[in-house]
């Protein structure tokens, strides 16, 4: 349905639109005749046309002002459709002013319409491109109406994965975990309880910090992730191993904040530490021409239980990649016989 | 009179939390560790061999979870739960756990949880048969089938399984060429296990569909499955109307 017809109020507001330029054609046509009869004629005339000239709506939405549609071709149909439509104007002007003789013969109103019935059928055409023209620009308003909406939930889209990410960033479990060793080895290691306490706020107040941040260097992330396996392997001691490879070329990177640190835990929480012997986590990083590859690899239970599989994690960071680089971020998750490797590719930034 | 005293095993895959439990026990006279274990697979085993009393049982542990090793070694001892979720409480005490500690706690805390193990132990009480495995069933599907080898422990992720055999009170259980027994009937299983996967084709076999490879009319109304790997198996009249249904 058109936009106008739908909406009763739009619609009362388009007629009284009309007016003016009923009252102006019938101003125009009163010197030959008299007030009355201009007035009969063109009063009920113009509220048709308002109908009319609706249906430039359509014709703008069939035949959109964009780069890949031939202006030429739009003039052509625009010039068609106008004269169509005045034409039909006309005739209707015309039965309805014979109509009027019939009915009031001392008005002539018949002999009125036409006397002026070429000059009519111009201003129709012309009004009915007038009203091409106000749809057109309806529909750019729309259009830029429809874009801006979809910028605004685009960017709460983002905000929110963001902050989603950051709240799921320190794992409780994590904390107690760590408190628990806190508690074990203020007994029997009071240094080593202290030297844990503070590990854990420098971890905590970092993780805070660098969140808090639009983007970080790869360094910095790795600093971070460095002090998480570090209060890990209080916990877990020898069963965590950990090995890394990364250039000074990739390090130098901006990433955002805390996109790979949840790798590094999901290697520990969902890979190593659900091994007996435990195993060696494989942190790597490199920087290729425009792109910035780094990849975790660390060993896993194959026969693991489905819901202890990292899923919402890595749903989690897919999903900021995406909203973050669009097409240019990859995330690629693989997992054989035992061992899980997750790889982020994104495109290599570096400080101004 | 070590016969008084409360047999308990420590069950924690971290050495710290271990070492937790051993200092505050320490205070308990009553109470002696017979045996500490890091994982699942040997916590069965020992607990198997040793039957103590009480098991001090974390719940997150590599290869088995501690409701695992609770299904495998049967309702005749007394738990507590020591963990760092508090999401498995309620699962704790529909398999009758006697307390859930959550980590970090103190050694009051402890004692309270001990109080509560030694008026169980005194009663007597033992859990009723089936109770245990009924804890483990409100959360199917199954994902892994849990074997119990005298002391050895055998996970079979459902997935790996080929097809399930009923041999009386047992089931066998095929998977890869190899076969293993587990104490359990065929239509206990068949309950616990994801309906749109494993059906049961005939009294006593439960196929995964996954492993159909066809269907062949043998004699009469009588079909045969035909798996990936060659093996046939027989399909009843109402085990075909079940694979007809699943296939559609």
């Amino acid at each position: 349905m058109h936009p106008i017809l739908s909406d009763r109020r739009r619609l009362g507001l388009y007629l009284l639109g009309w007016l003016p330029i009923g009252l102006l054609l019938t101003a125009g046509l009163s010197e030959r005749t008299s007030w009355p009869a201009a007035a009969a004629v063109f009063l009920p005339l113009s509220i048709v046309f308002a109908f009319i000239s609706l249906n430039a709506g359509y014709l703008c939405r069939v035949f959109p002002i964009d780069a890949r549609a031939g202006i030429l071709r739009t003039a052509f149909v625009h010039v068609v459709a106008a004269a169509m439509a005045s034409a039909i104007w006309i005739g209707i002007g015309q039965a309805w002013a014979g109509a009027l003789d019939l009915l009031a013969p001392g008005l002539q109103a018949g002999a009125a319409f036409a006397e002026r019935r070429l000059l009519i059928f111009v201003v129709g055409a012309l009004l009915f491109w007038l009203a091409s023209i106000l749809h057109y620009l309806l529909i750019a308003f729309e259009a830029s109406q429809q874009a801006e909406r979809r910028a605004i939930e685009l960017s709460l889209l983002t905000r929110d994965a963001e902050l989603k990410a950051l709240r799921a960033q320190i794992d409780p479990h994590f904390l107690f975990n760590s408190l628990h060793s806190i508690s074990a080895l203020t007994t029997v290691d009071p240094a080593a309880a202290r030297r844990m306490c503070l590990l854990l706020a420098e971890f905590l107040r970092e993780t805070l910090r660098l969140g808090a941040n639009n983007r970080i260097s790869l360094a910095d992330e790795f600093a971070l992730a460095d002090r998480f396996l570090e209060i890990e392997r209080v916990r877990l001691g020898s069963r965590l191993q950990v090995t890394r490879e990364t250039d000074p070329q990739a390090t130098a990177c901006l990433v955002p904040p805390l996109l790979i640190q949840p790798l590094v835990e999901n290697a520990v929480v969902h890979g190593v530490s659900q091994l007996v012997e435990g195993g060696t986590i494989r942190i790597a990083a490199s920087r290729g021409g425009p792109t910035l590859t780094i990849k975790v690899e660390n060993p896993c239970d194959p026969d693991r239980p489905r819901r202890q599989r990292a899923g919402l994690g890595l749903d989690l960071l897919k999903k900021r990649v995406v909203t973050q680089f669009g097409a240019e971020g990859t995330v690629l998750i693989e997992e054989d016989a035992g061992r899980f490797c997750v790889e982020v590719r994104i495109p290599a930034e570096v400080a101004a | 009179m070590s016969n008084t005293r409360i047999q308990t095993v420590i069950v924690d895959d971290e050495a710290l939390a271990r070492g937790v439990l051993h200092e505050f026990l320490a205070a308990h006279v009553d109470v002696e560790i017979v045996a500490e274990c890091g994982n699942g697979f040997e916590a069965v085993k020992v607990v198997t061999e040793m039957r103590p009393d009480l098991l001090l049982l974390d719940i997150q542990m590599p290869k088995l979870d501690g409701f695992e090793v609770l299904e495998l070694i049967g309702g005749d001892v007394t738990v507590i739960f020591v963990t760092a979720y508090d999401q498995y409480a309620i699962r704790a005490f529909e398999v009758h756990a006697v307390d859930y500690l959550l980590k970090p706690f103190s050694a009051e805390r402890l004692a309270e949880a001990l109080d509560r193990a030694r008026a169980r132990i005194a009663a007597k009480e033992k859990v009723p048969e089936g109770l245990v495995s009924a804890g483990r069933a409100r959360h199917t599907p199954l994902e892994r089938i849990l074997i119990r080898d005298r002391a050895d422990v055998h996970v079979i992720p459902v997935d790996k399984i080929d097809y399930l055999e009923s041999q009386d009170d047992y089931v066998s259980v095929k998977t890869a060429g190899k076969t293993f027994l587990k104490e359990q009937t065929l239509a206990e299983l068949e309950m616990l296990l994801d309906k749109d996967v494993f059906v049961r084709i005939h009294r006593r076999y439960i196929l995964n569909i996954a492993r159909l490879s066809k269907i062949e009319l043998a004699v009469k109304d009588n079909r045969i499955a035909i798996l990936a790997d060659g093996t046939k198996l027989p399909i009843s009249r109402s085990g075909y109307a079940r694979l007809k249904e699943l296939l559609k």
